[in-house]
């Protein structure tokens, strides 16, 4: 067992070394961050000893040297911008981007849920024939044309929510930033929310609806049937209970379809959140904020696959042994 | 977007085209879908013969033609859907983005389906070890979803080779790219179906008659396995399409001066309320028709192949 | 009974809404990116200085200068000025303002790596009394006013001893400000949110500004932040994409105000690259063959001045009768006798998120070369990429944007046209690699002459040859939009420098 553990997060270390690596080298490549810093009229003479300040000068190894140093402290580099620690920077927009992504995952499984089990139950029925082919629409329509025509309809023409940013915020515990508690943020979150949760929507209804289907033609269910339970009871209890665990689990791994979504709508709606901030990063050149996030996201995705399959391992002997044959 | 294993299980076995196309006919939708989506390959097979302009002209882009509204609109006739910002015809520039646009999309999914067959065989088929290796890899590229893996690689890629040989270069590296980050899907199914087929008779007696495995992989158990590929191989063409569309409007994809629908549509988008809403709208409607119809396609194929899951 | 409690809540909500602040929304495209204005020369760090802190002087819509913190100056000889400050004008510390204040701010100035450059003809400033300054400069210089603009007198004792520089750490300048301005920081998310309030002791009491509280939000996209001022979020928004402007003019309760601004777009054609644009012809052929007109009629509906030279109007330089020319044929004519009939192919490169439709201007610029055979191969990159290639001189053809900070024309010259010397600075722009000696003298003299007669003639002189010898292709003068609700009267205080006097912006209740 202690070898299978130690073998996993060894592996874990091993990724993440090379996520490191992969983004410091893209580094370099995304321009001049002294270009960004000072003004037209500044010699190239004046420029070059910033560089050379900066250690920007150096062989690439000598300054992934330095940045692994300081990564293996905690330290990811001082973005260039906001000239505090990447880290603190990305951990303070963090809230922003969870609330984003909590509220439009809660809305998907309040509307997907029910639209998925009746397409499953009723396939036949006219309801959920056009359920279905709105969620074909829905699959088929960019995420960015979605954005446009909320901002469109419900902010110019209705006048019902803001476009842009957070709105009020109020401080919980001192460490959360969070909209969730203002009028005024609330408003803010409904757009780019729904713009989130339409985008996500369809692949939640037509996976909960296969899985239905599924489990609606096991032996359980049809055992079910013949003991003469209510249909409500069936579909309800029994089917949606065994539906869920596996739309979980294939939810889970579209986390980073999640992520490259949330990137998407938090630069339309220019919600302050981490992928908003990974963006104009990019375009500012904050070199170090770039690689900090690339990190962080990379860390969030191994650690988490990495205690899936820990839990798996303790959980399923089958997986354990199989692991223990690698 | 991403389809689990289960419900793309189990063809029909015997005349697996004969059992599709007799569907079709009786399916109205799909045989819509179907003509759709033939349409659009021809015209993009075409496009060169069927655009009003040739787009490689030094006359097609006259700025003094800029911004004509479509010629029910306008009545001016040399322009069927109108011009846009630069002047060009739009009907010319959407045959060819469309062109381009399915070229990045299929060649995605080929090289998608490439290394999913081939990774897929291999798990299946040799287990143990390999098996898991592979799919642990699969699990890993899975996590990361294609755009976040691609937007990090099309930056690196455009630092690597520098913004300007990018641009010559953005199709091949897009369409690698797209093609490279969604093999596991293929992988994944393809695998289960071997599993499920290697517990058969007949790879039995095909191993006990001394056929080597390559064979036996490619030749007997890969055509029993090709029904839930015909199905995801439809819906990736789509999701392809869609991913090119979304990373042209992140500024990642196929640059302005040679357009995808992706691009046409993210250079339009400032115009969108200007007043001249069909240098954007119209290449939109072009790739939802598109991407609907195949994802249409997809869903009937899936429902049609798959028997289990649709009989209610 | 009933009537008069209903007059009272009417007079109590009357008073109510007096006694509510009057709130400024506003958002630009970007924000300062550090509280210290010697960090960056940039127009977020200009327009940042103009809300928190005060210049001695200031340009006026029509261009001539207003009095801010100095009274009065008068040239005492040809190396000395002497500026006159304002009483009994206080810092935000409550540090009363004095001549060691802009003593302190210009020895600063000559410091900033970004401002260096202009106040290096400053060789000092000393101090007469409490309330007067002597300038001092290396040689006689013309611009010494115009210079002056920028200084912004920085509370020496609030900053002293802990003023440096440092353009990417943290420093206690860049964190902590203290200046005698309309505005006081209250504040300050970096890129998504800065506030200030209303300077309670600010001396100038005869402005009309009534703005208790400045909101700025900086909002990148064109198209969110028009949304943003049609929905309601905000009142006030800068730049207004010239796509968008037709469509805003029809909204009611919107206003737009245009002014047209002294940034100079052109190209460069690189002589070192390609020997084809060393011959005078095809220089002329292209530039002939760009239609400056159609462009910005098309491509800025018209929100920009076709240019036919290097300096606006307002620069001294500037010469009336020199319009863009297009003529296809006679540029035809002229490649056949270069010898070029059949064309060749260039490459070409320009931003695509630095300039108003920079992306779209330049693929209408490799149309309209394609017109006369010339193939160009066009790259356009992002604003971070583009000028490092634009330092190493990447491409045949390369595209530029230039505002010149003295608002003169020899600022222009300095920059863009000069032979490339990387000692002194000059040229550093000048992807033409194109080289005149004579010029170069011209542009020496310019700078130290005095009379503005014979100053005039110099730059016009050196106009007219980079006109006769077709060494660059001006393309347009930029023009800026700002949109704003109907109440808020932005009219009197924008100007072409894009450093809106927020301070004397009033809000109609």
């Amino acid at each position: 067992m202690l070898i299978f553990l130690l073998r996993r997060v060894m592996q874990a270390c091993f990724v993440m070394i090379i996520i490191s690596l992969i983004s410091f080298a893209i580094q370099d490549k995304l321009g001049d961050p002294v270009q960004q810093m000072v003004g037209m009229s500044v010699s190239q003479d004046e420029r070059n000893q910033i560089r050379n300040e900066l250690g920007l000068n150096d062989g690439f190894f000598l300054q992934y040297w330095r940045f692994a140093e300081g990564a293996i402290h905690g330290d990811l580099g001082t973005s260039y911008y906001y000239k505090e620690p990447a880290l603190d920077v990305i951990l303070e927009k963090l809230p922003a981007t969870l609330e984003l992504a909590f509220c439009s995952i809660l809305l998907v499984i309040l509307v997907a849920t029910p639209c998925g089990v009746l397409a499953a139950i009723k396939p036949k029925h006219i309801l959920s024939r056009l359920l279905m082919i709105i969620s074909s629409i829905g699959l088929s329509v960019p995420i960015f044309i979605v954005a446009i025509l909320m901002v469109y309809i419900f902010s110019i023409e209705l006048n019902m929510a803001p476009s842009f940013g957070r709105g009020q915020t109020v401080e919980i515990f001192g460490l959360w930033e969070s909209g969730l508690f203002t009028k005024d943020g609330l408003k803010h979150l409904l757009l780019p929310s729904l713009t989130l949760a339409i985008a996500l929507m369809p692949i939640f209804v037509r996976l909960i609806r296969a899985e239905m289907m599924e489990v609606l033609q096991s032996e359980y269910i049809r055992f079910a049937w013949s003991k003469g339970l209510s249909a409500r009871r069936i579909y309800f209890k029994h089917a949606l209970k065994n539906t869920m665990l596996p739309v979980i689990t294939v939810g889970g791994i579209q986390a980073g379809t999640l992520v490259a979504y949330t990137i998407l709508t938090e630069t339309i709606f220019q919600w302050p959140g981490m992928g908003f901030l990974f963006m104009d990063a990019v375009s500012r050149v904050d070199t170090p904020l770039v690689s900090a996030y690339l990190i962080v996201v990379g860390g969030i995705f191994v650690i988490t696959n990495t205690f899936v399959d820990l839990i798996y391992g303790l959980v399923n002997p089958t997986v354990r042994l199989a692991s223990h044959g690698l | 977007m991403k389809y689990i294993k289960k419900d793309l299980l189990h063809p029909t076995s015997g005349n697996r085209w004969g059992h599709i196309v007799s569907g079709f006919v009786g399916d109205k939708l799909a045989m819509l879908a179907l003509i759709i989506f033939l349409f659009y390959c021809l015209v993009a097979l075409l496009a060169p013969l069927v655009a009003p302009f040739d787009i490689v002209d030094p006359a097609f882009m006259d700025l003094m033609n800029a911004e004509i509204a479509p010629s029910w609109i306008s009545g001016d006739n040399r322009f069927l859907l109108g011009t846009d910002a630069q002047g060009r015809d739009l009907l010319s520039v959407i045959l060819y983005g469309t062109r381009l646009s399915l070229t990045i999309g299929i060649c995605a999914v080929l090289i998608q389906v490439t290394l999913g067959i081939c990774i897929g065989l291999m798990a299946g088929y040799l287990g143990g070890r390999i098996d898991n290796f592979l799919m642990r890899c699969a699990d890993i590229q899975l996590s990361f979803s294609n755009m976040m893996v691609a937007i990090v690689f099309l930056a690196i890629f455009q630092s690597l080779f520098g913004m300007a040989r990018y641009q010559q270069l953005a199709m091949v590296i897009l369409i690698l790219v797209i093609g490279l980050t969604e093999w596991p899907l293929f992988a994944r199914t393809i695998r289960a179906s071997v599993l499920a087929e290697k517990q058969k008779e007949y790879v039995d007696a095909a191993r006990i008659m001394g056929i080597s495995s390559k064979r036996i992989m490619f030749r007997h158990i890969l055509p029993n396995t090709l029904s839930p590929i015909l199905v995801i191989f439809t819906v990736q063409i789509a999701n392809a399409i869609v991913a090119e569309a979304a990373l042209s409007f992140l500024g990642l994809g196929m640059p302005a001066t040679e357009p995808s629908l992706g691009s046409l549509i993210s250079a339009g988008f400032a115009y969108m309320f200007s007043g001249s809403w069909w240098i954007c709208v119209i290449p939109s409607v072009t790739l939802i028709i598109l991407i609907l119809a195949m994802n249409l396609l997809g869903d009937w194929l899936r429902d049609h192949l798959n028997p289990r899951t649709y009989k209610d | 009974m009933k009537k008069k409690v209903i007059i009272v809540c009417c007079l109590a909500l009357l008073f109510w809404n007096k006694a509510t602040a009057t709130t400024l929304r506003m958002a630009f495209d970007a924000d300062p990116i550090s509280l210290d204005p010697h960090e960056q020369l940039s127009e977020g760090t200009l327009q940042f200085s103009h809300l928190v802190f005060d210049p001695l002087l200031r340009w006026k819509q029509n261009g001539q200068f207003e009095h801010r913190l100095a009274t009065k100056w008068e040239r005492i000889d040809n190396l000395t000025m002497r500026f006159h400050l304002r009483h009994n004008v206080t810092f935000r510390t409550g540090n009363p303002f004095t001549a060691k204040d802009v003593i302190y701010t210009i020895e600063r100035l000559k410091k900033s790596p970004d401002f260096r450059a202009m106040f290096d003809t400053i060789k000092s400033a000393s101090m007469v009394d409490e309330y007067t300054v002597d300038v001092h400069s290396t040689y006689t210089n013309p611009l010494l006013l115009n210079i002056m603009t920028y200084v912004f007198p920085m509370d020496k004792a609030f900053y002293q001893n802990q003023d440096q520089i440092i353009k990417y750490g943290e420093t206690f300048a860049s964190r902590n400000v203290s200046g005698t301005g309309p505005f006081i920081l209250t504040e300050r998310e970096l890129g998504s949110r800065m506030e200030l309030k209303r300077n309670p002791n600010y001396w100038d009491t005869n402005s009309d500004g009534n703005i208790d509280k400045v909101i700025l939000t900086p909002i990148r996209a064109d198209s969110t932040r028009l949304a943003a001022l049609l929905s309601g979020d905000v009142d006030f928004i800068f730049p207004v994409s010239p796509i968008d402007i037709e469509r805003t003019k029809k909204i009611k309760g919107i206003q737009l105000v245009t002014l047209h601004s002294t940034r100079i777009l052109l190209l460069h054609m690189n002589q070192q690259r390609r020997k084809e644009f060393q011959d005078i012809r095809v220089r002329k052929a292209i530039n002939l063959a760009v239609n400056q007109s159609l462009i910005v009629d098309k491509i800025l509906k018209g929100y920009a001045i076709p240019a036919g030279q290097l300096s606006p109007d307002r620069f001294l330089g500037h010469i009336n009768n020199l319009e863009p020319e297009y003529d296809l044929t006679t540029a035809l004519e002229l490649m056949k006798e270069a010898g070029y009939e059949k064309g060749f192919r260039i490459s070409m490169m320009a931003p695509n998120n630095r300039y108003m439709n920079d992306e779209k201007v330049a693929q209408a610029i490799t149309a309209m070369l394609s017109r006369i055979n010339i193939t160009v191969d066009l790259k356009t990159l992002p604003k971070a990429q583009y000028f490092k290639e634009f330092d190493n001189r990447s491409a045949d053809m390369m595209m530029l944007g230039w505002q010149s900070d003295t608002m003169d024309s020899n600022n222009l010259f300095e920059f863009i046209i000069a032979c490339p010397d990387a000692k002194t600075g000059m040229g550093a722009y000048n992807a033409s690699e194109y080289c005149r000696s004579y010029i170069d003298d011209d542009i020496r003299q310019a700078n130290r002459e005095m009379n503005p007669e014979r100053r005039l003639r110099l730059m016009q002189q050196i106009e007219r040859t980079l006109y006769n010898d077709a060494a660059i292709v001006p393309l347009y003068w930029q023009s800026l939009t700002w949109a704003a609700k109907d109440n808020v009267k932005i009219q009197d205080i924008v100007n072409d420098q894009n450093y809106p006097h927020i301070g004397d912006l009033f809000i109609e209740e």
